[in-house]
């Protein structure tokens, strides 16, 4: 296999907090990474587990805030396979010293204060990546396509429209005709098919090692904007197309459509590929329960639930009660909420422990889901 | 160190009335409930009442069961002293045996109970659904001053004859045991759970692998061996659902009673009594658009399009648009075709139910099949059938 090669040994960096800010109601009280989703999952489960089905076991998370939740879903990593003598799960939350006493603004000084751990490591390669999006990817293809192309950065781009939630927080690429990327766009607007970055980034250690220092000595914070931007005519930095399935979570409504999406022909068989698996933590739920009287139709529904009234075109995740004659249309509820006898949602987006008390009515629209957050009862 | 009490899951046997069913798989590793196998209630239960030293008993095809259990982790029993061990016979210096008994297969891991210097161990049986708080069990061993004590249920009197009775005076002390007497003389039958003195078991396998006229059970051996001996003797009355899930019938009517917690009693939705497993990783399961699902279990990984009513269905099984499946278990991964009617049955995994075949019928016995096996597109399995094999194109089996 290719990447028992040694020279095609690779470790992870994720960034669970970038982009944090578009989704400001979900990540209240957790990182970007740690956004539920799919019913069972949260985005982290699909990077760290497209990074383990391609061989890679030596993963940092470098985050930010909020990062509890985050914790509390890894643990010691067992579930993705992380939990190893060799490398295994690392999450590195901010660290104040000598020469970082804030938290960091980018990318770089994130890594900065992981230069003597990223130089103590073996592996020949790193795919550095954000959480941001579920995707079910192969890895092994892309490190594959980087050895082959010689490229001293590989970038992952979709072509894609850029969502709305995303016009400010976006990165296009243009490049030639043999691939090489020849302009990077930041916070790109335009209309239309555009080559959407995807911020998954592959290059050699020793690179970025040598990144790392370079930013650190000129006050350098931004790995696109200011490692790559200006450095294009010396850096071979090459554009890999994917054009598999992505769910890219860019704000409340692309959340809610996204999960949505789910429901539609065969996009859940894309993105859980049966030969590779997407793992999660285990909650030993116990199969859901449709109770006589319930009505179900065109839903996605994780173990643990009890139903007895109707759901419609909705997402359900683990341990959610629809209680009798309560009805559930268009909505994405998250674990373990509870809507009570008769009540009646729509279009509704909650987040985890929310209880829709008896016979209440709540609804948004298709084009703006009403969010109630975490553990607050309607 | 030591542990105060081990756990012992006679695991071992054959489960030879479940036929198709342990063609390739041992009884304990049968799934049950939609995601659980029968051997997750024992040890789950060991697990709730902080058990934390299980040993199984396992001889016949101990394949999938040894790959279930693994290193313990689901249960939480990867643990750096005790933890869950998977004990199989194994070759001695003076020769090597089969586990000739119930009594035999822990005599035969005396060495491993050894290393834990328990003061109690409690022999449990892998093919009950049961939950059980055997912390509490033990607490009524200690206070009794019990050597040995058995748990027990009440049955109705005119069913008494087919169980092992323990006849008890007003302290609840065992003064007689009959097995599957003509007059019986108690309603209490033995569940097959016992707890021991270590010390007292040890003696008694001891003495009992010694006689060679010996069956080397414990419901004939070591009970009346004890009794002879005046041994302090206890009956543990116990009064929640327990089910012996032997035979096809029982096996299917436990599934079904999982669907009626209220009546039954087995309730697997229970916060403070966990039924753990192993995980089989599958995405959230979809009902879809022409799905129509009433009082039924479905879990993770399932996609409906079709009818399922007041059935239990595993990980990952797939209903197609115009399938109808009433009253039926269908164990992981197994595709129900377009136009099937699959009604009282259990089908095991990774079957395939071909389109408009028919699998089992309104009344009379249980049908049910063998993991694997293709009902062919047409055919006809009617009911109290038992399919080893693919079943043909328009085949019928009775």
């Amino acid at each position: 296999m290719l990447t028992t090669h040694k020279d095609a040994s690779v470790m992870g960096i994720i960034f669970p907090n970038t982009y944090d800010n578009l989704v400001p109601q979900l990540v209240a009280e957790r990182a970007m990474a740690a956004i539920p989703f799919a019913g069972r999952y949260r985005l982290i489960d699909f990077m760290l587990s497209s990074m383990t089905n391609a061989g890679i076991g030596n993963i940092s998370l470098l985050t930010r805030k909020n990062y509890h939740s985050l914790m509390e879903h890894l643990g010691s990593g067992r579930e993705w396979d992380l939990a190893r003598k060799h490398g295994g799960l690392n999450i590195v939350p901010p660290f104040a010293e000598r020469t970082v006493t804030k938290i960091y603004a980018g990318r770089m000084e994130a890594l900065a204060s992981i230069l003597r751990f990223l130089e103590a490591q073996k592996e020949k390669y790193v795919l550095m990546t954000d959480c941001f999006q579920a995707l079910n990817m192969d890895f092994k293809a892309l490190i594959h396509e980087h050895m082959e192309s010689g490229a001293d950065v590989t970038a992952v781009y979709q072509v894609a429209d850029i969502p709305d939630g995303a016009k400010n927080g976006n990165y296009t690429l243009n490049m030639d005709e043999t691939g090489r990327v020849t302009e990077i766009l930041n916070n790109d607007y335009r209309t239309g098919k555009q080559n959407l970055c995807m911020n998954i980034y592959m290059m050699e250690r020793e690179r970025l090692i040598s990144m790392i220092k370079e930013s650190s000595v000129r006050g350098q914070r931004f790995f696109e904007r200011e490692m790559l931007v200006p450095n294009l005519h010396i850096l071979n930095v090459r554009g890999y197309r994917y054009d598999g399935y992505v769910a890219r979570i860019a704000d409340l409504k692309s959340f809610y459509d996204e999960n949505m999406r789910l429901l539609q022909d065969d996009n859940i068989d894309q993105l859980f590929d049966k030969n590779r698996p997407i793992y999660t933590k285990t909650r030993d739920d116990n199969p859901t329960r449709y109770v006589e009287g319930a009505k179900v139709s065109n839903s996605m529904i994780a173990d643990g639930c009890i139903i007895q009234g109707t759901v419609e075109n909705s997402i359900l995740f683990r341990g959610v009660h629809v209680e009798k004659g309560a009805v559930v249309r268009n909505c994405v509820l998250m674990q373990d909420t509870v809507v009570e006898v008769n009540a009646n949602v729509e279009y509704l987006v909650t987040d985890k422990d929310v209880l829709i008390s008896a016979g209440k009515k709540l609804s948004g629209s298709d084009t703006f889901p009403v969010y109630v957050a975490e553990a607050h009862t309607v | 160190m030591s542990k105060e009490m081990v756990a012992m899951i006679l695991a071992g046997g054959q489960g030879s009335r479940l036929y198709a069913l342990t063609q390739k798989t041992a009884k304990p590793a049968v799934s049950f409930g939609g995601k659980y196998r029968i051997i997750d209630f024992p040890i789950s239960n060991c697990v709730n009442s902080n058990i934390d030293t299980v040993g199984i008993c396992t001889q016949y095809q101990p394949l999938q069961l040894n790959e279930y259990i693994g290193n313990g982790q689901p249960w939480d029993l990867d643990r750096l002293y005790g933890g869950v061990h998977v004990l199989p016979p194994y070759q001695k210096a003076n020769g090597s045996d089969w586990y000739k008994g119930t009594a035999n297969a822990i005599y035969q891991n005396i060495a491993f109970i050894e290393r834990y210097k328990p003061e109690y161990v409690i022999i449990l049986s892998g093919d009950q659904i049961c939950k059980q708080d055997y912390a509490d069990f033990l607490q009524f061993h200690k206070e009794k001053n019990a050597e040995f004590s058995v748990a027990v249920m009440e049955v109705p009197w005119e069913e008494a004859s087919r169980f092992g009775l323990m006849v008890t005076d007003d302290t609840d002390a065992i003064t007689e045991f009959q097995e599957k007497p003509k007059n019986p003389k108690s309603n209490l039958a033995s569940m097959g759970i016992y707890i021991f003195n270590w010390d007292i078991l040890k003696k008694y396998l001891e003495e009992d692998e010694a006689d060679p006229n010996s069956e080397n059970d414990f419901g004939n051996n070591i009970i009346p061996n004890l009794l002879s001996d005046k041994r302090r003797m206890y009956a543990y009355r116990f009064d929640g659902y327990w089910k012996d899930v032997g035979t096809i019938g029982s096996l299917w009517e436990a599934n079904m009673e999982v669907l009626d917690p209220e009546h039954s009693g087995m309730n697997l939705f229970d916060e403070n009594w966990t039924i753990y497993s192993r995980n089989p990783g599958l995405p959230a399961h979809m009902a879809g658009k022409k799905s129509c699902i009433d009082n039924s279990l479905i879990t993770n990984g399932c996609e409906i399009n079709g009818t399922v009513k007041h059935s239990v269905l595993s990980a990952g099984v797939v209903v197609e648009e115009g399938a109808v499946v009433l009253d039926a278990v269908i164990m992981s991964g197994t595709v129900i075709k377009s136009g099937a009617v699959v009604q009282r049955c259990i089908i095991a995994d990774n079957c395939v139910v071909e389109e408009n075949a028919a699998v089992g019928a309104a009344e009379g016995e249980i049908a049910h099949t063998a993991a694997g096996v293709t009902i062919g597109r047409s055919a006809a399995v009617k009911a109290g059938a038992k399919v080893y094999d693919d079943v043909k194109e328009g085949e019928e089996v009775c």
